[in-house]
């Protein structure tokens, strides 16, 4: 609106007096009409004048306007710029609060901007990185090829028969697909204990970690991926490899996150047989050491791995 | 089931097998370990009879356990271990022409039973014909199921609760049974290697009395 000529805002000014005068008569003839007439009889002529007189100045009044309009043109402003504008020209903005809120919006949006970006600085002196997206470039995001989850069956099934293969002196693997394409991965740890893994895609969503006489299998012979060990030592070793699997997760390297879960999860095969790297005892409050260290797979009680950090 | 040690607790001169089953279990219950019952381990002897000539005294000894109610342990002099199903005794009856009860023979260890974490600790008083014959203490723990790998951690959990001299006994079975998977009936075999212990303790007394 500020981009208007003066004559073009006194040309603006005229029309909108002129819109004014053409209600206001237009008002005029509704409201004699409803007014209804007394004695048409004696005074049809006089009342039929005057309705002709009102009805007339309406629209030489209509008329004066059309002209002025055509001589204005589009509001080129409002065209030009965004949606938001056209919602400043709305002459409803003042019952409704939209547009201040959409200021207010923006303001904070901008606010955000900004403190995100002293946030991306400082992460950034932190190295570790899981995803690949470059801190503070809001613009420029990396598009993955193609998410975790929806790796064909075949990739998954490529990935599992290496790992069945690679690691079939230690542990005994098997994959089954009890619904469609999730596998179900059951995996046999010397005569330590028995793990089951769900995968969707190439995503580790379940983990549950069991006894060497325990089964997977419910009485029905299906696959019972709920039911918890029995044994104390095997449901905290369930909390703890879940904890690795986030520890591991890598969306861009799926793969790489189970491989290492995998490796990870042959350090358990020493469970009952090697003490506490820390307390150098066996047993502490009844279970044996059920941690064991990311990076170096060393034995610790849970206790104890939090006083070693 | 898991891996079981059974150890034998002596009793100190001027204390009775009572006072020291409860010093036990007080130090049990300490532990933080919870009752659950009882137990009761028997054994009877049964002798190959007189019925066929030329052939070496054997003896078949016939254990029952409150752990497993609905079988029945088989085990030979040499070693031999058969599992059957309760009903085995009515069999025994049977072949009474030949294997014949030795009387007095019904060994057994009773007590409470205690659950602490994965482990169970049964703390039986041996008696036989109703005397008392000693102390015999069972630790299990549930979640393992080869001796070799948890025999450091039972040796931790029987020091701490028996003292190191009980801890160092180890049956001489389990040191043959290292690598494979523990059953039931190797848990019996070390029962009744203690309760032939006992009773030859018993021969010995009887024959220095004399």
């Amino acid at each position: 609106m500020a981009n208007q000529t003066p004559n073009q805002i006194e040309q603006l000014h005229k029309a909108l007096k002129l819109t004014q005068r053409l209600r206001s008569n237009v008002t005029q003839v509704f409201q004699k009409l409803s007014d209804g007439f007394e004695d048409v009889e004696k005074k049809d002529k006089y009342l039929l004048n005057d309705l002709h007189k009102t009805l007339s100045s309406v629209n030489t009044d209509l008329s004066d306007l059309e002209a002025g309009s055509s001589t204005l043109g589009p509001l080129t402003a409002a065209s030009n710029s965004t949606n938001s504008t056209l919602i400043c020209v709305d002459p409803i903005i003042d019952k409704t609060s939209t547009y201040t809120q959409l200021i207010h919006t923006y303001k904070w949006t901008d606010k955000m901007k900004e403190q995100a970006s002293y946030a991306s600085n400082l992460l950034k002196e932190n190295q570790f990185k899981r995803t690949p997206i470059q801190s503070g470039t809001f613009t420029k995001r990396l598009r993955r090829s193609q998410p975790a989850c929806c790796y064909p069956q075949s990739n998954v099934d490529v990935l599992l028969n290496s790992l069945i293969h690679q690691y079939r002196d230690t542990m005994h693997i098997s994959v089954v697909r009890p619904l469609g394409s999730s596998a179900v991965v059951m995996i046999v740890l010397g005569k330590t204990l028995k793990a089951l893994l769900v995968l969707r895609g190439m995503v580790i969503e379940w983990v549950k970690v069991k006894g060497y006489t325990e089964d997977f299998h419910g009485e029905d012979g299906k696959v019972d991926i709920w039911s918890s060990s029995r044994y104390q030592v095997f449901q905290k070793i369930t909390q703890h490899v879940t904890a690795a699997t986030l520890h591991y997760y890598a969306p861009e390297m799926p793969d790489i996150a189970i491989k290492s879960l995998i490796i990870w999860l042959q350090s358990y095969s020493t469970l009952f047989s090697t003490p506490c790297q820390k307390c150098g005892q066996f047993l502490q409050n009844g279970l044996p050491p059920t941690w064991r260290d990311l990076r170096t797979k060393k034995a610790y009680h849970e206790r104890c791995k939090l006083m070693e950090k | 089931m898991g891996v079981v040690c059974v150890y034998f607790y002596p009793v100190p001169e001027g204390k009775s097998g009572q006072q020291v089953v409860d010093g036990i279990q007080k130090q049990i219950e300490l532990l933080g370990a919870v009752k659950t019952g009882n137990f009761c381990v028997d054994c009877e002897t049964f002798q190959a009879g007189s019925g066929i000539q030329n052939t070496p005294q054997r003896q078949v000894n016939i254990l029952h356990s409150s752990e497993q109610p609905a079988s029945c342990f088989a085990i030979l002099d040499t070693g031999t271990c058969l599992v059957a199903d309760a009903l085995f005794d009515g069999l025994m009856q049977k072949l009474k022409h030949y294997y014949q009860q030795r009387k007095g023979s019904k060994i057994e260890s009773k007590g409470q039973r205690y659950e602490y974490g994965d482990f169970i600790f049964k703390v039986g008083s041996v008696s036989q014909a109703s005397n008392f014959k000693g102390i015999l203490v069972e630790i299990e723990y549930c979640p393992c199921v080869v001796a070799g790998d948890c025999m450091n951690l039972m040796k931790e959990m029987s020091q701490s609760l028996l003292g190191s001299a009980v801890a160092e006994q180890q049956s001489s079975f389990l040191k043959t049974k290292t690598d494979m998977i523990y059953t039931p009936a190797d848990t019996m075999s070390q029962y009744l290697e203690h309760f032939n212990n006992f009773k030859k303790a018993t021969s010995v007394n009887q024959a220095m009395n004399r």
